[in-house]
């Protein structure tokens, strides 16, 4: 493997033990990163792994085997707080702390026992463009937005730190369709400006056309498939790729 | 006036049981289902106490430090059991964490008062230390089981607050605040509202033991504040030390939240 993976995670296993006291695999020797100013979509039906495999990189879950790295280092011998600052995870159901939009916006400032991000300064601003977080909202009660614009907020306050990748858990499935696509819109400007690297876990594949450079197909705890999406989605190589894809789209074949 | 107390015969202790019987059958009357809990409850108070009298006699009597010793070892024994028994999600350590948090607040209080306070002569005298440390115990093991369960609850329902917490950066001991600090709060409420509701509401135990025993009521009043205070201060040390270490073992050794 080169070094050129911002975020990588090499031959990660996961295994959880089950009801009945065997051992469950959730991830068998999965290997996947993602590079700066690139979209990696991963799709696969649910309980194929995503989810978990996306909680290693930041560290909310250790693999039992393999590992995971930053810039090529070892996420390990990161401390959490500062690896987690660098590569957030924002969640598929959007969480802001009671209080106001501004409030929201330096809770990772006030948690990481730094100054609060300068709300006006031309780098914030860009990203708060980006994110099309309205300054209107600022003072309004956070809990009191739509999801949408809940969303937005929580993709923003994640990126307002030292964040280097960002991890997207569905963050667009408790979306209406034109917000979802706006948000995908989001995501890819956000690479592409910012240079940021996104791994975005989604059953969506509208989503991930939109925005993705590559996307990789994950069934049961593996990764079938990874290549450029229009590729992936439109030739796929493996098998088990066309049934997954041709049980996700719609019958009219039409996948954008 | 009065001042030696008047002895109770068997006879009137049947006479007092007899509104045990008044109770089962008011019980029965409304079909509440509690007969066989008043009887078995009454009668496990009757067994327990004579046994306690009859070992309380026997420790006066012996004037050993080893006795009074090894009761106390007995009682905190049984209130961190009962506390075990009541606390249903129990954290990691549970019996480690609040056994030496027992150990060290309500055994800290009442040493503090009973050498630095009162000035007990010998620092042991079981007709004092006994039952202050009765009490103690009693009050801290309160506190202690409402700061589990409530750390326990709020661990529950601010899973996700506290994730995110973590994701943005945060240190585990800054993404729990919220959640210790409100089962710091239901350990204490308890004897916050007695001490503002003392001698408006109720006439506290202690005090109306004291009296009754004839001692003059500004001397129990006395005591009765300061055993308050004991309790208060033994209640929050003992909640301090549970929580303080325990919310770390609602995270993993890097940092997350344990799966539930």
């Amino acid at each position: 493997m080169n070094c050129r993976e911002l975020l990588l995670a090499e031959d990660v296993t996961v295994s959880r033990p089950g009801n009945d006291g065997s051992f469950e695999r959730i991830l068998e020797k999965t290997t996947l990163g993602v590079t700066p100013g690139e979209v990696l979509a991963v799709a696969g039906p649910s309980g194929s792994g995503k989810s978990t495999l996306l909680r290693l990189y930041n560290r909310l879950l250790e693999p039992d085997s393999g590992q995971v790295l930053l810039s090529g280092k070892d996420i390990r011998t990161i401390s959490p707080p500062v690896l987690r600052a660098q590569v957030p995870l924002v969640a598929q159901k959007p969480y802001l702390f009671p209080g106001t939009v501004s409030n929201n916006l330096r809770a990772s400032a006030r948690l990481r026992r730094v100054e609060p991000p300068e709300l006006h300064s031309p780098e914030t601003k860009s990203l708060v463009e980006m994110c099309r977080v309205e300054t209107s909202w600022l003072d309004r009660d956070a809990r009191k937005l739509s999801v949408g614009q809940q969303q937005r907020v929580c993709l923003l306050r994640a990126l307002l730190g030292p964040c280097k990748a960002l991890l997207l858990d569905e963050p667009t499935s408790a979306l209406d369709r034109q917000t979802g696509v706006q948000m995908a819109q989001t995501f890819k400007l956000l690479t592409k400006e910012k240079g940021l690297a996104i791994i975005l876990v989604t059953h969506d594949l509208e989503i991930a056309e939109i925005c993705a450079d590559r996307i990789a197909l994950m069934i049961s705890g593996s990764v079938i498939e990874t290549g450029p999406v229009t590729q992936v989605l439109n030739a796929p190589q493996a098998e088990a790729s066309r049934q997954f894809l041709s049980s996700a789209v719609p019958d009219n074949g039409d996948v954008a | 006036m009065n001042t030696t107390i008047i002895d109770l015969s068997l006879w009137d202790l049947v006479t007092v049981y007899s509104l045990l019987l008044m109770s089962i059958a008011l019980a029965h009357l409304l079909r509440a289902g509690q007969s066989r809990d008043i009887f078995w409850s009454g009668l496990r108070m009757f067994v327990q106490l004579l046994v306690v009298g009859y070992v309380l006699h026997l420790v006066f009597a012996l004037e050993s430090a080893l006795a009074v010793f090894l009761i106390l070892i007995v009682m905190s024994g049984f209130a961190v059991q009962t506390i075990g028994a009541r606390v249903e999600k129990k954290m990691p350590n549970f019996y480690r964490v609040v056994g030496s948090a027992m150990l060290f607040g309500c055994g800290g209080m009442t040493f503090f008062f009973c050498t630095l306070v009162i000035g007990l002569e010998p620092w042991y005298d079981p007709r004092y230390l006994i039952p202050l440390a009765g009490m103690v115990i009693g009050n801290s093991m309160t506190g202690a089981s409402l700061a589990t369960e409530r750390l326990a609850a709020e661990f529950h329902e601010r899973r996700e607050e506290i994730e995110t917490a973590l994701c943005l950066g945060s240190s585990v001991k800054l993404s729990a605040e919220p959640a210790v600090s409100s089962a710091f709060r239901a350990a204490l409420i308890p004897s916050i509202n007695a001490m503002a509701a003392m001698g408006l509401v109720f006439l506290p135990g202690m005090m109306t033991g004291q009296i009754l025993s004839g001692t003059e009521p500004l001397i129990a009043v006395k005591y009765q504040i300061a055993i308050m205070c004991v309790i208060t201060g033994s209640v929050a040390l003992t909640a301090f030390i549970i929580l303080r270490f325990g919310y770390r073992s609602y995270f993993t050794s890097y940092q997350s939240l344990r799966e539930q």
